[in-house]
C-alpha cells in the first residue's frame, strides 16, 4: 500500500492552502517547461520527426510513477515542483542522458553565479513540435469494439487490485459499492501498462457515484455525493465481488 | 504555505540553480534548445490559460441554450465559440463541464494527482496540488469551502468530482445577481480559475 494513493479521507491534517497562485518560485516554471518538452517530444507520439537527441518515452505516467515511488514522508516534504525537479532529474541521469556528476558541478556554477547565461542552441523544428503537441494533445480515446458491461444506475462494486508501481484507483473507493452515472461513449487507453493493477488497453471508462456515509460511516459531511472517474477494470457486478470474497 | 519540515536555509536559490543546470545540459546535449522552456510559458500566457474557460462561462451565461450544449457535450460546444487553436489539445482532449444551480454546487478535485483541464483553465493553481485539500475535499467539502470563504448553505447538494481517468473537470458557477447590463466581456472579468474548479462562486463587481 502506498500512501499516495490513499489520500482521499485522511484526517488531522490542519487548514488547507488556499494559494492561488500556479507557480510560487519563478525557477518552477523552468521545471514545468522542461516537463512538458519531454511529453512533447517522447517518441511514441504521431510528430514529426526533430533532431532533438531525446530518444526515450516520458509521458505522465513517468512523472506520477516517480513521485508515487518516494517515502510518503518524502512526498509530504517537497513541493509539487520540487517533486518534479528531483523526479525528472534523476531521469535524465538514468537514462544516460547526463550524468550526476555534470549536474552537480553546473549547479555549483550558477549557484554561484545565478546570472550566467545559459548557452544558446537548438534547432527551431524542435519548439514547432512542442507547439503543435500541447495544440493537437494525445486523445487516449481508441477508436475499438468494447463490451461495456454496466449500465447507468447499476450498483457496482470496486475491486481491489494489486497496487505495483501506479494505479489510477483512487485507494478510498476499494471495495466500496457505486452507482453508474455516467457510460462515456468509446474506450479509453492509459498511458502505460499498470501490469497487475490492470489498467493501459483500451476499455470503457464508468463515472461512478459513492454515497458519502458508505465511504466514512458516521463521520461524513451531510447532502453531498462523490464521484470518481474509473477504468472497467476498477468495477465489476457486486456478485463478482461476493463470490470472490467467498472463494 | 505551511512547512512541516526542516529545509536548508537556500531552498530556492538551490533549486533555482539546478534546474537552470538541468536546463543548460539539456541545450548542450540537443535534448531542447534554447528557446524551448519560453516558448512552452509563452503558450499558456496567450493560448491556453483560465482566459478561454471565462468566455465560455460568459457566453453560457448570456445564452442558455448553449449552456445546455455544454453541459451535454463540452468538446462541441466549445468548439463552437472562436477561441484559439488546440480547445482539444494536451490535457483538454476529452473534457466535461458541470454546471452548478440554486440547489446544487460543484467542486472539482484529483485525489491521485492534479489532473486539470490546461485549454480552458490553464495551470493549476497550489490550492489544488495540496494534499491536505486532496484528502479533506472527499469528507469534508464544506468545511473546506468555508476555508475558502464559501459558506455552501446546507440545503445546497454539493457534488464532488474526483478525476481520476481521462477526463478534465471544469465548473460553469452561476451568473451573479446584479450583472444584469454588463456585456459578455464585462461578465468575463468576473469569472476566476477559483470558481471554475468550485472553490469559490463568481461575484459581481
Amino acid at each position: 500500500m502506498k500512501l499516495q494513493h490513499y489520500l482521499g479521507g485522511l484526517e488531522g491534517l490542519g487548514p488547507v492552502s488556499t494559494e492561488t497562485r500556479v507557480f510560487v518560485d519563478v525557477w518552477e516554471t523552468r521545471i514545468f517547461g522542461i516537463h512538458t518538452a519531454m511529453m512533447a517530444l517522447s517518441p511514441q507520439l504521431p510528430l514529426p520527426e526533430t533532431p532533438s537527441t531525446f530518444n526515450t518515452i516520458w509521458t505522465w505516467a513517468d512523472l506520477r510513477k516517480g513521485a508515487e515511488s518516494l517515502n510518503p514522508f518524502d512526498y509530504f516534504r517537497f513541493r509539487y515542483y520540487e517533486k518534479w525537479l528531483g523526479g525528472i532529474s534523476g531521469y535524465f541521469i538514468d537514462n544516460g542522458y547526463i550524468t550526476a556528476e555534470e549536474l552537480d558541478a553546473l549547479t555549483e556554477e550558477y549557484y554561484s553565479e545565478p546570472s550566467k547565461p545559459l548557452p544558446g542552441a537548438g534547432d527551431e523544428a524542435i519548439d514547432q513540435r512542442v507547439v503543435q503537441y500541447l495544440v493537437e494533445g494525445d486523445s487516449p480515446k481508441r477508436d475499438v469494439t468494447v463490451t461495456f458491461e454496466f449500465k447507468v444506475g447499476d450498483t457496482v462494486a470496486i475491486r481491489n487490485v494489486p497496487t505495483v508501481e501506479h494505479t489510477r484507483l483512487p485507494g478510498f473507493l476499494r471495495n466500496k459499492f457505486g452507482t453508474i452515472e455516467t457510460v462515456y461513449d468509446g474506450a479509453y487507453t492509459y498511458l502505460c501498462d499498470t501490469g497487475p493493477d490492470g489498467v493501459g488497453a483500451a476499455m470503457p471508462v464508468y463515472c461512478v457515484r459513492f454515497e458519502p456515509s458508505d465511504l466514512w460511516p458516521d463521520n461524513a459531511e451531510k447532502n453531498f455525493s462523490l464521484y470518481a472517474d474509473l477504468y472497467a477494470h476498477y468495477v465489476e457486478a457486486p456478485e463478482a465481488a461476493e463470490a470472490s470474497k467467498a472463494a | 504555505m505551511i512547512d512541516r519540515f526542516h529545509y536548508r536555509q537556500d531552498r530556492e536559490a538551490y533549486s533555482a540553480a539546478r534546474v537552470k543546470a538541468l536546463e543548460a545540459l539539456l541545450i548542450k546535449k540537443g535534448v531542447i534548445t534554447d528557446r524551448t522552456v519560453d516558448t512552452v510559458l509563452d503558450f499558456f500566457e496567450t493560448r491556453m490559460g483560465p482566459f478561454n474557460g471565462a468566455k465560455i462561462v460568459a457566453r453560457a451565461w448570456v445564452d442558455p441554450a448553449f449552456k445546455d450544449r455544454l453541459v451535454a457535450d463540452t468538446p462541441k460546444a466549445i468548439a463552437e465559440l472562436q477561441l484559439p487553436e488546440g480547445m482539444a489539445g494536451a490535457e483538454g482532449e476529452h473534457m466535461r463541464a458541470v454546471a452548478n444551480a440554486p440547489d446544487v454546487h460543484n467542486l472539482i478535485i484529483c485525489t491521485l494527482c492534479s489532473c486539470y483541464p490546461w485549454p480552458v483553465l490553464g495551470l493549476p493553481p497550489y490550492w489544488y496540488k495540496d494534499p491536505t485539500f486532496r484528502s479533506r475535499a472527499a469528507r469534508e467539502p464544506r468545511a473546506v469551502l468555508t476555508e475558502f470563504g464559501l459558506a455552501v448553505p446546507d440545503a445546497v447538494e454539493i457534488k464532488v468530482w474526483d478525476s481520476s481517468a481521462q477526463i478534465r473537470w471544469f465548473v460553469v458557477p452561476e451568473r451573479p445577481a446584479g450583472t444584469d447590463g454588463l456585456s459578455e466581456a464585462e461578465l468575463e472579468a468576473l469569472v476566476t480559475p477559483e470558481a471554475m474548479m468550485g472553490v469559490a462562486v463568481a461575484r459581481a463587481a
